[in-house]
């Protein structure tokens, strides 16, 4: 049973993409090398150029909802030019209006923070993090990317049908979204969502289960749990989490398309819509909230983990520090993974739920903050003294610590089931989830970004550009959502078209006006990071060394361009933990240096 | 797809060959009568309904008996016939552990499936009155606003 | 360095070798069917709450009462228990395939994985003959103060409570002659349909016997949808076994696996069919015995 008298390092498990690497570039078309890769590098990067896609198009939802928010009723021409009777005499229609609230939402949580964060981070950090070739079945991973692509196609398509595209939230509650005679919104629409979403499942199935496998199996030699970035870690239990979490919003979304095409009763019972008595008895429209949050919690750290575990590492790579409390970073992830899984139903606590279940969930929902509190005290511990580098990657590393801490601390407020009955549906609930998973999980994003650019595409992207990028952003980021939170205990409803005929709201006429022209400078300066994104590719200042950033962790130690295979020669070993920096005296020591003789003890 | 096997990884399941056999005969031999238990407990709850007076507290012991005995069921498929029991212990905990969730899963979509359904008798009378059974459950009726434990059936 | 691994105390976490001696695609196997089993468990979960939110839920020994072959005999469980030994024996049968795998026993994989696709043959069989029983088998349901003919679908479930005798008496009066005709005839197959046909309402209300007429209301509409819903969905998981195994068996007789040196492709297809005999425990458990 002497398994290790077999291994040799560099062939953990990955003959195919070790020869790729030998004798693979000559006989590469342009097909297999970019469009149908199965390096991981490539893939990662398929997915943030998608996702950078769907950013763009949900974040003009946004821009153009925000117009009818701000400016209620007015008419602005050149909307009738581009989207003709959706927004007739230049105002949006209310039906457009809740095709746009929708799709902003879907497309923000599942194409962009699911796809293109976790997507993008793990397939790019995974296999270069833990000492790996490539993922377990590059296969699979890449079958992973094409689901994420024909849901995409699904989705994009719905928008172009002739009576829109699903429109009841994201959430698709039914009955709503179960009865096409309902709305526009809830015809075909409704039933290319639930398409694209169950290929969207497949996706993030394949992909998790990868990610899974990579890291427990294919670390290389001397890379223990306990030496793994914790970026690997984030990404690790945000796998888990999708793996267990996704199948149930499956089975909800299949049994909402039974209820809409087959005549069943899963959801539905006792309706009537436009004066016709509809014959379905005895189902429950909150068992679907209870199947669709089932997932719909654990989707929330789905978006936030890997972006904590980024910000975790580019911290501590930039104040030259080690991460503080390495091991309750971990245990905190972990607490986080458990309590994911068992607070669904405080998303639900007004919709009849049993009061005395939901007060089991506001216990079990603020048992997060003590976790949440453990990271952040760590983060902000790592930084304390740092000696640190003020790159745009720091910065949206602190912004998201800054976010973190406004968004978690109103969670706190509507965890409690006593105030969520003031606070339920109100503008309150858009700024806390806006901040805490939303913006902090793009600022978690960024931060990769600017961070990891060079490793993705041998050059850096324009940090001029970065820093007004991430003081636009940050600065926008508040004076959007926070205001937010006056409007909401004020009693202001979300999603509604217009809320003018309340006069007790009229006084937020000019806040919501400052939100708006604010959201379309911040979408600006998102378009200039686009541009910084893909100027940069081909004309960024291309990288010198391969440790930009003086870091510790293992796709430092690769070549500035990495081949399918990341290595040239063996994979190295790893002898140490991610985090020897400003230690005996010296900046950083990489994970590939032996632990020397008098080296004193971390 | 097309990796070659592990190398590292070993196969040391099950190397005789006689007592393998033995073991799958006497799993499958368990699984039937565990089986025909199960079968006979289904048709003691059908004859506890057709009787006058059905004990629902028999009942619910009986479908707790055969809970029980499919969970067992399981475990043998799970242990034996995949070979999760001869797997490492950490592998064994990464799968069983997760398997927890269910616990909190099914008992707060239950509890909250049963509260729905004391909420509709209580605001929706005509629901009570049109699914509430009238056969054995004449108590029901009586007191309306607290529906009788066991209409299940 | 960091793993010098002796014979006896193996460094499993170390990395350079996976910590559970798994390779990974069996790994992935398993963790593929914890997830499957969430939405197993999530379609039956709500099948429980939806249950635990009706005051009435038929008795699987009412509804699930034939046999092929077996005209109206009142046979409790009987088939399903079919059903599940079929299910049981194939799973048997799979472990053989898996053993002889082992072995590199390329003529026992083959023999094996045979029975085992006949096993699930023969499972989705029955299947295919319950759902057509179910849904074209006519019984008499109170629905709309009349008697009507209906069969279990996804929108009408005719296994509710037994219609008092006063409110059947009724509903006779209100319903077609047609109706009428078939009740007699179940009753009585002395007369042809013929015969019947040519007969009028009030004759073929005097020939009822009232007495032994079972009349149920309707019951709860969740029971049909959950139970083709949620058969039906692992008669999917079964039949993509079969098509799975089948491509095995191909692949075994072509002689790939003694090229790779080893079968742990039929490892990871046993894992898969097993998994697929689990769900059906619990199926088996939640719209049969409980």
């Amino acid at each position: 049973m002497s398994e290790a008298t077999h291994i040799h390092p560099g062939s953990v498990g990955h003959e195919v993409a070790h020869d790729d690497h030998h004798h693979g570039h000559h006989e590469q078309s342009f097909i297999t090398k970019y469009i149908f890769s199965q390096d991981h590098k490539t893939i990662g990067k398929q997915f943030l150029i998608t996702g950078i896609i769907w950013a763009i198009v949900g974040g003009l939802f946004s821009v153009l909802f925000r117009l009818q928010l701000g400016f209620p009723g007015q008419s602005f021409p050149i909307l009738e030019t581009f989207f003709g009777h959706w927004a007739k005499g230049g105002t949006i229609q209310p039906e457009f209006y809740y095709a746009l609230v929708t799709m902003h939402g879907t497309v923000l949580v599942f194409f962009v923070l699911t796809a293109g964060l976790s997507g993008t981070f793990a397939n790019l950090l995974i296999p270069l993090q833990v000492g790996a070739r490539d993922m377990a079945s590059p296969f699979m991973n890449m079958l992973s990317y094409w689901f994420f692509f024909m849901a995409s196609i699904v989705m994009i398509s719905s928008l172009f049908i002739q009576t829109g595209p699903a429109s009841g939230g994201w959430t698709v509650y039914p009955p709503l979204s179960a009865l096409g005679q309902a709305s526009d919104g809830s015809k075909l629409g409704m039933d290319l969502w639930i398409v694209a979403m169950a290929l969207f499942v497949v996706s993030s199935l394949l992909g998790g289960l990868n990610y899974i496998a990579t890291i427990l199996n294919m670390r290389t030699k001397g890379m223990s749990m306990t030496r793994l970035p914790l970026t690997i870690w984030a990404l690790f239990f945000t796998a888990v989490l999708g793996v267990l979490s996704f199948p149930v919003l499956l089975s909800g979304l299949i049994l909402l398309l039974f209820d809409r095409n087959l005549g069943t009763s899963f959801y539905l019972s006792d309706i009537v819509v436009a004066g016709e008595v509809l014959p379905n008895e005895g189902g429950s429209a909150i068992l679907f909230q209870h199947l669709f949050w089932f997932l719909g919690h654990p989707e929330v750290y789905i978006i936030l983990l890997p972006a904590m575990g980024m910000v975790s590492e580019i911290l501590s790579v930039n104040s030259r520090k080690p991460i503080f409390g390495y091991m309750a970073m971990l245990g905190s992830l972990f607490a986080i993974a458990i309590l994911a899984f068992l607070v669904w139903a405080h998303h639900m606590f007004v919709t009849g739920l049993n009061p005395f279940l939901g007060s089991v969930f506001v216990l079990l929902t603020l048992l997060i903050a003590v976790p949440s509190a453990i990271k952040v005290f760590n983060w902000l511990t790592t930084l304390w003294r740092g000696n640190i580098r003020l790159f745009p990657s720091t910065l949206f590393a602190i912004g998201f610590v800054s976010l973190f801490i406004s968004g978690g601390l109103t969670g706190i407020f509507l965890g409690n089931s006593t105030i969520d009955i003031h606070l339920h549906d109100t503008m309150f609930v858009v700024a806390h989830f806006h901040i805490v998973m939303g913006v902090a999980s793009m600022f978690g994003m960024f931060a990769g970004v600017y961070h990891w650019f060079p490793k993705m595409f041998g050059r850096y992207l324009n940090a001029t550009l970065g820093y007004v990028h991430f003081w636009v952003t940050m600065i926008g980021s508040y004076l959007i959502f926070w205001p937010m939170h006056y409007e909401g205990l004020a009693g202001m409803p979300r999603r509604y078209l217009d809320k003018s005929i309340w006069k007790s709201f009229n006084q937020f006429g000019d806040l919501d006006k400052m939100i708006t022209v604010v959201s379309i400078i911040v979408f600006a300066v998102q378009l200039m990071f686009v541009f910084n994104f893909f100027y940069s590719i081909f004309k960024g200042r291309k990288v010198t060394s391969t440790n930009p950033w003086g870091a510790n962790t293992l796709e430092w130690t690769t070549p500035i361009n990495p081949g399918h295979g990341n290595w040239e020669g063996e994979i190295p070993e790893v002898h140490r933990w991610a985090y020897d920096y400003g230690k005996d005296g010296r900046e950083f020591i990489p994970q590939t240096e032996p632990v020397g003789a008098n080296e004193s003890k971390h | 797809m097309q990796h070659p096997a592990f190398e590292e990884v070993s196969y040391h399941h099950h190397t005789d060959d006689a007592e393998f056999k033995k073991r799958v005969r006497k799993t499958t031999i368990l699984l039937s009568v565990i089986t025909v238990i199960e079968l006979g407990i289904g048709l003691a709850i059908y004859t506890i309904h057709k009787g006058e007076n059905p004990s629902e507290l028999l009942v619910l012991m009986f479908k707790g008996m055969v809970c029980i005995l499919s969970l067992a069921k399981a475990y043998y498929i799970v242990s034996v016939f995949m070979h999760l029991g001869d797997e490492i212990r950490n592998m064994i905990m990464t799968i069983v552990v997760p398997l927890l969730l269910f616990i909190w899963f099914i008992a707060a979509f239950i509890i909250d499936g049963n509260s729905y359904k004391n909420l509709r008798n209580r605001y929706d009378k005509h629901f009570q009155e049109s699914t509430t059974p009238k056969g054995h459950h004449k108590a029901a009726e009586e007191k309306p606003a607290e529906p009788a434990k066991s209409e299940k059936q | 360095m960091a793993t010098t691994a002796t014979a006896h105390q193996t460094k499993w976490w170390s990395g350079g070798k996976s910590p559970f001696n798994l390779e990974y695609g069996k790994l992935m196997m398993w963790y593929f069917l914890m997830s499957d089993a969430f939405t197993f468990g999530a379609f039956l979960i709500s099948y429980g709450s939806i249950r635990f939110s009706q005051n009435f839920w038929p008795d699987p020994n009412v509804v699930f009462n034939a046999f092929p072959g077996a005209g109206h005999q009142n046979l409790p469980l009987a088939f399903v228990s079919v059903m599940t030994f079929i299910l049981i024996i194939s799973s048997v049968t799979m472990v053989l395939a898996v053993h002889a795998g082992h072995k590199g026993d390329r003529a026992g994989v083959i023999k094996w994985l045979a029975w085992t696709i006949v096993g699930g043959l023969a499972f989705l069989g029955c299947q295919a003959w319950e759902w057509h029983h179910l849904i074209t088998g006519e019984h008499a349901v109170l629905l709309d103060g009349q008697i009507q003919m209906v069969g279990q679908t996804t929108t009408v479930n005719p296994w509710g409570e037994l219609a008092e005798p006063a409110v059947v008496t009724d509903a006779l009066k209100n319903s077609s002659p047609q109706i009428l005709a078939q009740i007699v005839h179940d009753q009585d197959h002395s007369h042809t349909w013929k015969e019947l046909a040519g007969m009028s309402k009030d004759q073929l209300l005097g020939m009822i016997n009232s007495a032994e007429l079972h009349v149920r209301k309707t019951g709860p509409v969740a029971f049909g949808g959950y139970f083709y819903g949620i058969t039906g969905f692992h008669g999917f998981h079964v039949f993509s076994g079969v098509i799975i195994n089948i491509v095995m068996l191909i692949m075994a007789q072509k002689g790939v696996f003694d090229r790779r040196g080893h079968y742990l492709m039929i490892e990871k297809t046993g894992l898969y069919w097993h998994f697929v005999d689990l769900v059906w425990v619990f199926v088996f458990l939640c719209f049969y015995l409980i």
